[in-house]
């Protein structure tokens, strides 16, 4: 397994489990009436840290591992596979943030609807980074 | 995914440069390991740059490492077999 594609793994696993977590504490993107606590504003500030935290350490274990991986720089088919799942997770980005805007009409708040844009982005790099471990994994 | 039409014989001319690794040719190309395999397995079409690269670390001219081949009448009628 290349550098990039443990990396990918990180990044996925690190996103899928921060966003749980942060569900967890979040209450219903409707309730949030009239605002959100600063509770849930000091849980969104840990998940980013935690996060770069996170994607730092485990970088750093991955090339303490595979040193001679680190070195070799990005080749043509590894920038195709990126720029493939990007153009794929731009599309999912595309439409759940469109499509957070309507849920305005069905009874969200506007804080709700920050929340689903928050959730639209998320997503779209789960589906980024799954992307890529597919096609790392597959050949192309 | 099926493979692609380009052919290649990567894996007996390494075999044939004594028994070079794949990541030996990989470092001498300038790309990972998993690139080459995955050329090899005819997962990945190089590029010219790559494909010349290749052919230049294994000695040989290009067209002894890859090959086109022709489309069959039935694979014609079935449609494209790789989607890029």
């Amino acid at each position: 397994m290349s550098f990039r594609e443990k990396s990918a793994w990180v990044t996925l696993i690190t996103l899928i489990v921060l966003s749980i977590t942060f569900a967890l504490h979040v209450p219903h993107p409707w309730t949030l009436r009239p605002a959100p606590s600063p509770f849930l504003f000091h849980v969104l500030v840990m998940a980013i840290i935690a996060f770069i935290a996170i994607e730092v350490v485990a970088h750093i274990v991955i090339a303490i591992f595979s040193p001679q991986d680190v070195r070799v720089p990005k080749d043509e088919r590894e920038r195709l596979i990126e720029l493939k799942s990007i153009a794929v997770a731009a599309y999912v980005y595309a439409f759940l943030s469109l499509g957070s805007v309507f849920t305005i009409h069905v009874g969200a708040n506007e804080i709700g609807v920050g929340y689903m844009v928050l959730l639209s982005f998320v997503v779209a790099e789960i589906v980024n980074y799954a992307l890529r471990i597919y096609y790392y994994r597959r050949g192309f | 995914m099926g493979k692609t039409r380009i052919e290649n014989r990567i894996r007996r001319l390494r075999f044939d440069c004594n028994e070079m690794t794949q990541q030996e040719l990989a470092d001498k190309v300038g790309v990972t390991r998993q690139t080459i395999n995955a050329i090899e397995l005819g997962k990945y079409s190089p590029s010219l740059e790559v494909a010349f690269r290749i052919a230049h670390a294994l000695g040989v001219s290009i067209e002894e490492v890859f090959s086109y081949r022709e489309e069959t009448p039935e694979e014609s009628r079935a449609g494209p077999r790789t989607k890029r």
